[in-house]
């Protein structure tokens, strides 16, 4: 790994030192190890430089096959979402029909219900689990009592690793109607008969709520190693100059992650649109589809289940195309903010 | 270490299996005319023994070695159109309903039009050619239908409760309607709470899939997915019929006489209320009669009879009956041209399709092996007394086997002799019911036809008119709201459906 690591820190070194002192950087290293063997190859700097990290080349290779099969060959697929594509004539032999798929989808009534509903979903996620997750990794940081911090968190991790179809389950379990104890315990509260599973306006919360319960602790995990790094002087001098623990966290905690919280919401509003198939697609009914239908739900719905491929494969591709348009633009917002960004 | 040697073992596996499908991605191995491979739905916690009894019994009788790749019922469909849009099709297949991706398959050249080829086969000229015709796609057929008994609707509850209550089994929709608000409000169960229902309905919602709703509207006489009107055909819920009959559930569902959470209720806990004493009704096919008396019977083999009742259809508002019929089959068997090349070919796989319907094969695989899991008795299948693992093994494996089965010359099976006589009497009564009710079966006159509109954006649409439907029953929306997602159905391209199906109606005519 070090090894590694030094090569790879000298590969900089001489990208750089190459123009400015030709020759002496690499020469100083190069002919100690494995004498004569730059002088061999006197071609064009590419060859030269090839030559030279061909190892490191070749440990890059088994990564780059990987995307180049797995990542990027799939997306020739994505053609059908301008062919009329029929699986019997394949893709090849299915026709063209250029944007028509788009123009379909666009002019649908279904259009503006689905990007509204994924888009206020993922915005209520973005506004109300990310900060809570933040929230929950300070409250944890400020356990003193390590087997406490330990025991907590570990509590917290807990229901990520349940599948959705459980946390589905449990919830028509405790809301069912007239039998499920919070039904019971919530209409008897308020007096009033409040159908939670199928009342469209209970979906949101009900959706948001699931995320919470099921995400914010495993969520945590990476601000509390991000909280682990800051520096513990700052807190002792804090200390000394008399700031109380919320200054504390004001002023030392949350700017010691910020970088973290930055790249962190770029990568969440780039999944923005992945609203999350399963949990939605469970918790979907007739009488709440009209707030359920997201983007996620209607590819499965229409595409698999009815065998609209291509139909299906435009508003995907849309859905894509929407998330990079996101991941850009907010990289470059953190940016023009003089934050470090994702890239 | 042995955890480390069995991934190690997987990865070269894993390995090797990437490196076969690699060799036979490209061109599929000329037919091998001694193996027949098919897909079909398993319906079983898990999919049948590939190597039991009835496996081998089945290589045994067709002459062929069958391999076939069960896929579970749940997600059939799906399977369906992922394995259509494969390289791995296999030679026979199992088509659930006529998807529109099916249809989309099947119009551009995707499996053997067998129109004018299965009545030069023995066993798969059918008895039944109008059942043939509804399997069709605007008459041509794709495929080998499964046949199923048309009629099988019934009206189901709790006897017991009907006694006591001293009320009649119910004949017409108002009878229905008096016996749930009895079931509702007259305490059946004599625990002195208000705790019960009259009927249960699941989350089952979508436009003629034979649900409950479909039902009452046709007693209603709305018709069958599409009704006749002054020489034109109309979909059933563009009918007054319609909005009468769910005026009439709205009422019960109102009153509390149907399970109130019906649009999330899970269609597989149906019997539970039922069974529990919870809900005193249940609108669905017969054979559900036969699985609740063995629900009472396993809970106390001692009193178990006179729990579970029955009628078939209901007469509705206008004095007649209108029975609700299934299109008389479920699905059927298609032969993908992909897997199968040529005419040669296609003869090899449709004389083993015959052999597969002929009487010997049929009773394998609806009965089971003679004197391993049943008895002839007077000419009925008894079931073996007491169970052996090889028995039990055999009826477990037929559950999913029986999905083969076509029966286009009707049944040629045993059918199943009951455990007991009172239960020998049931079956016999459901028999004669059903008999009874197919006299006034009201067909859907346009379940031949395939609209290229309805194809492209059918379920969509549907689905308006479904999720109105419920979302009026729950109250969430008005009658005049369920009027509006009639009307949003003609207007987003029902229109247009209702055409292309008129005019494919008259051409057939």
């Amino acid at each position: 790994m070090s090894q590694l690591t030094d090569a790879l820190t000298s590969k900089t070194a001489t990208g750089n030192g190459a123009g400015a002192e030709p020759g002496t950087g690499k020469h100083g290293r190069s002919p100690g190890k494995k004498p004569g063997k730059a002088p061999k190859i006197p071609q064009g700097r590419f060859s030269v430089h090839f030559a030279h990290y061909k190892w490191l080349y070749l440990l890059l290779l088994p990564g780059v096959i990987y995307f180049a099969v797995f990542r990027y060959a799939p997306m020739y697929g994505v053609s059908i979402a301008f062919k009329d594509y029929v699986p019997f004539l394949g893709v090849n032999g299915s026709q063209w029909v250029g944007f028509q798929h788009f123009e379909d989808f666009f002019s649908n009534p279904d259009f503006p219900r689905l990007l509204g509903n994924t888009l206020i979903l993922a915005a209520l996620s973005l506004l109300v689990a990310f900060p809570l997750t933040i929230i929950l990794a300070l409250l944890l940081n400020e356990v003193r009592l390590s087997i406490l911090k330990r025991t907590v968190q570990t509590l917290v991790y807990i229901p990520h690793f349940l599948s959705w179809t459980i946390v589905a389950s449990l919830s028509f379990l405790l809301f069912a109607l007239d039998i499920g104890p919070l039904f019971q315990f919530i209409n008897g509260l308020l007096g009033t008969h409040i159908d939670i599973l199928s009342g469209p306006n209970w979906f949101r919360p009900l959706i948001v709520l699931q995320d919470i319960w099921k995400n914010t602790g495993w969520g945590t995990i990476i601000f509390l190693a991000a909280l682990s790094t800051v520096d513990q002087d700052q807190y002792e001098a804090a200390i000394i100059d008399g700031a109380g623990r919320f200054r504390r966290v004001w002023h030392i905690t949350l700017p010691g992650i910020r970088s973290t919280i930055i790249v962190m919401l770029i990568l969440a509003i780039g999944q923005m649109l992945n609203t999350g198939f399963e949990q939605i697609y469970l918790m979907t009914n007739a009488l709440n589809r009209s707030v359920a239908d997201v983007f996620d739900t209607y590819v499965y719905f229409v595409g698999i289940t009815q065998g609209a491929y291509s139909y299906s494969t435009a508003v995907g591709l849309f859905k894509s195309v929407v998330g990079i348009v996101l991941i850009f633009g907010t990289n470059w917002l953190a940016k023009r903010f003089n934050q470090s960004g994702l890239f | 270490m042995i955890p480390r040697k069995l991934s190690l073992a997987a990865a070269v596996a894993t390995a090797a299996a990437l490196t076969l499908t690699a060799c036979g991605g490209g061109e599929p191995p000329a037919a091998d005319s001694k193996t027949v491979t098919m897909m079909a739905p398993y319906l079983g916690a898990q999919p049948p023994n590939t190597s039991g009894a009835v496996q081998k019994k089945l290589e045994e009788l067709t002459g062929k070695t069958v391999n076939i790749t069960w896929a579970p019922n749940a997600s059939y469909e799906d399977k369906t159109n992922i394995t259509l849009a494969s390289s791995e099709i296999p030679q026979v297949m199992v088509v659930q309903s006529k998807s529109p991706g099916f249809v989309k398959n099947a119009e551009a050249g995707a499996f053997w039009d067998l129109t004018d080829k299965l009545k030069d086969y023995p066993n798969l000229n059918t008895t039944l050619p109008d059942v043939q015709k509804n399997a069709s796609v605007n008459g041509k057929v794709y495929g080998v239908f499964r046949g199923r008994a048309p009629m099988r609707t019934a009206v189901m509850f709790r006897q017991d409760w009907l006694d006591k209550l001293g009320l009649k089994a119910p004949q017409t929709v108002e009878d229905l309607y008096t016996v749930a608000k009895a079931f509702t409000q007259q305490d059946p169960d004599g625990n002195g709470v208000n705790d019960t229902y009259g009927i249960t309905i699941p989350k089952w919602g979508a436009l003629g899939t034979n649900s409950p709703y479909d039902v009452i509207e046709e007693w209603f006489g709305a018709g069958n997915r599409w009704t006749e009107r002054d020489g034109k055909l109309v979909p059933s819920f563009e009918t007054d019929e319609f909005l009468e009959a769910d005026r009439f559930i709205k009422k019960m569902i109102d009153e509390k006489l149907i399970n109130p959470d019906f649009a999330t209720f899970d269609s597989t806990k149906w019997n539970e209320p039922f069974f529990n004493g919870k809900s005193g009704a249940i609108i669905e096919v017969d054979s559900r009669v036969s699985a609740l008396i063995s629900l009472f019977k396993q809970a106390n083999p001692n009193d178990f009879q006179n729990k579970v009742g029955f009628v078939g259809n209901l007469k509705g508002p206008d004095g007649k009956l209108h029975a609700h019929p299934t299109d008389g089959y479920s699905g059927f068997l298609a032969i993908p041209k992909t897997s199968v090349r040529t005419e040669a070919e296609l003869k090899n796989v449709l004389s083993f399709l015959d052999k597969m319907n002929s009487k010997d094969v049929s009773i394998l695989l609806n009965n089971g092996i003679e004197n391993v899991n049943f008895t002839v008795v007077d000419g009925k299948a008894a079931p073996v007394t007491p169970e052996t693992a090889e028995s039990k093994a055999v009826a477990e494996d037929i559950k999913s086997y029986s999905q083969l089965g076509t029966n286009v010359r009707n049944n040629e099976f045993y059918p199943v002799k009951q455990a007991s006589d009172y239960e020998q009497k049931v079956f016999d009564k459901r028999t004669d019911v059903m008999a009874q009710d197919l006299k006034s079966a009201v067909y859907n006159p346009a379940a031949a036809f395939v609209s290229p509109t309805y194809v492209a954006k059918g379920a969509q649409l549907d689905n308006i008119v479904a999720d109105a439907r419920i979302k009026y029953l729950a109250g969430q929306i008005d009658e005049q709201g369920l009027k509006d997602a009639i009307k949003l159905w003609d207007t987003s391209g029902g229109d247009k459906v209702t055409e292309e199906i008129n005019k494919l109606w008259k051409e057939n005519k």
